[in-house]
């Protein structure tokens, strides 16, 4: 089993990239189970045709100690993705980082974390323990940041190689960098190199170049993945590529994250 | 090491008699400090359970927030009869951030009172308890002085001995003309709270509760003394300094204390001449005054007298230590 976490600044196209990803693995015969990690619960939502599939902490809220079964929290989307929404608690109380320690719990008790690949999609910026769950002992062995060459997506990108060395340093975590996926925001004409830079300066390597194409919103508009609404196009294509070299990707690091000043001149000569 | 803020806050709050102290948390937290008011209350005169309550929390009110949970615990103590409820956080309702202090603002039948308690924010059992004395103090308004009042701040209420400080301490206002008007906070109910504008005099359990004693001179006009007399001439002082705040004359009170005094030494003229060590804190000051007082001297291989914590109150407590001083010189002659 792969398990694969999307860690990212918010807004940036985790959900729409691991929704297109999840389509391309299981486009591929792959047995694949997606579990959106952010209170905003709508990872999954072009999978399930623009449904809002009830969250686990939702069904957790309404029944107390009442037992919970797979097939309440586990749907199944396009090309029977298995889609799985932590969610969390309003906005402003509670604690949505023990809301994710409290799913994952549930979902080993469901002995729902199962398939060929699981695809975590996580909440931007690790801001507390909770969020650092999928990298976790057992889950996600390998994490891919979602950036666009915008200074603030970088520095978040920085912050979660700095949570991933320091589980690194736990002797016994097995999360390790898989890569970095550059998702075009259009900044400048020089995006792409300085991500590809970013990425080998923290010791990894970029994946993949996902331009900012009208596609992805067309398909948004009719509720799809890219790969459901224009299977053809080169969008989707695309993922594809992307879908293939993560499944290849045998190289595994120990980033090096960078200090800000770093980071902002590095920003710099590629402006 | 000290304990928790939220047993020093409990010590206090469970000394109003008709209110209710909501420990806003997950069980353990209100059942083991409920233990420990429990046994240290019951070695007193009545056994009555504290009461705390908890608000139970589990593990799905620390993710979706524990304000509703609250809400229901003081609408299950309002149920009760109850004339005001305290509501103290535990570490976890602080670390998600519960917003308490709203919950007590909405309009509810008694006073609902909010304490800051989170262990983890600093501070220990005494920051709590000073803390909550504090809150407390704050729900009066300036009134007109009660002739002759003098009121109790912050008494050890988990203290041996809380009784017998109370005992000795009226005898000695009494023989100024002078009477306890309020134990803030002991035996006491929510409506009582609001006197404690009304004292001419506020006196200290100890100098450590100081920013309590400015926040009554500041809010209500009451002068302080800060602290409970310590040894024989520790009292004496204290007569005085009682009656030079509030200007009145202390001669006789002073010379019958005197006498009183005297007539306590006769009893252990035994003692005189008996070798005795103090283990290491020789320095404190107040041991070596009742020592040379009983005609004891010290050496290094001299009785071994227990040191008495916290120090005795007033006459009556050097009296009380003298006795168990000999008892201890009886069994090891
Ligand atoms: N490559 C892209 N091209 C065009 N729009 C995109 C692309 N990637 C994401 N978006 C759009 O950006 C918005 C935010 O993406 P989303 O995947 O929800 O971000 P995140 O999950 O990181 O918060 C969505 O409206 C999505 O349609
Ligand atoms: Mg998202």
């Amino acid at each position: 089993m792969r398990q694969i976490a999307l860690y990212g600044k918010g807004g940036i196209g985790k959900s729409t990239t691991a929704a297109n990803l999840s389509a391309a693995f299981a486009e591929r015969g792959l047995k694949v189970l997606q579990i959106g990690c952010d209170p905003k619960h709508d990872s999954t939502r072009m999978l399930m045709h623009g449904a809002n599939i009830p969250t686990v902490l939702d069904l957790v809220r309404e029944r107390g100690v009442e037992p919970i079964t797979p097939h309440e929290v586990v749907f199944l989307g396009f090309q029977d993705v298995r889609c799985v929404e932590a969610g969390g608690p309003e906005p402003g109380v509670g604690c949505a980082g023990r809301g994710i320690i409290a799913t994952f719990q549930l979902l080993e008790k469901l002995e729902a974390l199962e398939g060929d690949v699981v695809v975590y999609d996580v909440l931007g910026d690790v801001v507390c323990g909770g969020f650092a769950m999928p990298m976790r002992e057992g889950y996600a062995e390998e994490v891919y940041l979602v950036t666009s060459g915008e200074l603030m997506s970088l520095y978040a990108a920085n912050n979660i190689c700095k949570a991933i060395a320091r589980l690194a340093r736990h002797g016994r975590s097995k999360c390790r960098l898989g890569g970095v996926i550059c998702n075009s925001a259009n900044t400048h004409p020089r995006e792409q190199e300085l991500v590809e830079e970013f990425a080998r300066r923290i010791g990894s390597a970029l994946m993949g170049f996902i331009p900012r194409d009208r596609m992805v919103q067309l398909a948004e508009l009719h509720k799809q993945t890219v790969f459901e609404y224009a299977p053809t196009s080169k969008q989707a294509q695309i993922y594809r590529t992307l879908a293939v070299s993560i499944l290849e990707n045998g190289s595994l690091t120990i980033p090096i994250p960078l200090e800000t000043d770093q980071l902002e001149t590095l920003a710099l000569a590629y402006i | 090491m000290e304990g928790c803020t939220i047993l020093g806050a409990l010590s206090v709050t469970t000394g109003v008699k008709d209110a209710l102290s909501i420990v806003h948390g997950p069980n353990g937290c209100a059942h083991h400090n409920f233990s420990l008011l429990h046994a240290t209350l019951a070695t007193d005169t009545d056994s009555r359970f504290p009461h705390i309550v908890s608000t139970h929390l589990s593990e799905d009110d620390i993710i979706f927030g524990g304000e509703e949970a609250l809400e229901r615990a003081i609408r299950e103590g309002l149920e009760r009869d109850v004339g005001g409820i305290f509501i103290l956080n535990t570490c976890i309702v602080d670390t998600i951030g519960d917003d308490t202090a709203a919950v007590c603002r909405k309009s509810w039948r008694v006073p609902v009172i909010y304490l800051p308690t989170a262990g983890f924010l600093g501070g220990g059992f005494s920051r709590g308890m000073l803390n909550a004395l504090q809150t407390l103090a704050i729900h009066a308004k300036p009134r007109e002085k009660v002739p002759r009042a003098v009121s109790l701040i912050g008494e050890k209420n988990l203290e041996y001995e809380v009784e017998e400080n109370y005992t000795e301490i009226s005898r000695l206002l009494e023989s100024l003309g002078l009477h306890v008007y309020l134990r803030f906070v002991r035996d006491i109910t929510i409506a009582d709270l609001t006197e404690i504008s009304r004292s001419g005099l506020n006196i200290l359990r100890e100098p450590e509760l100081m920013p309590l004693g400015d926040l009554l001179r500041q809010r209500y006009g009451t002068p302080f003394v800060d602290r409970f007399p310590r040894g024989f001439i520790g009292t004496l002082t204290f007569l005085q300094d009682v009656a030079r705040t509030l200007g009145i004359p202390c001669e006789d009170a002073v010379a019958y204390e005197m006498e009183h005094q005297t007539r306590v030494l006769a009893k252990f003229q035994d003692l005189e001449g008996i070798a005795v060590h103090l283990g290491r804190d020789t320095s404190n000051s107040f041991l070596r005054e009742m020592v040379d007082l009983l005609g004891m001297f010290e050496r290094n291989d001299g009785i071994h007298l227990p040191i008495p914590i916290p120090e005795p109150v007033g006459t009556g407590g050097v009296e009380r230590l003298f006795h168990h001083w000999r008892r201890t010189i009886c069994a090891s002659l």
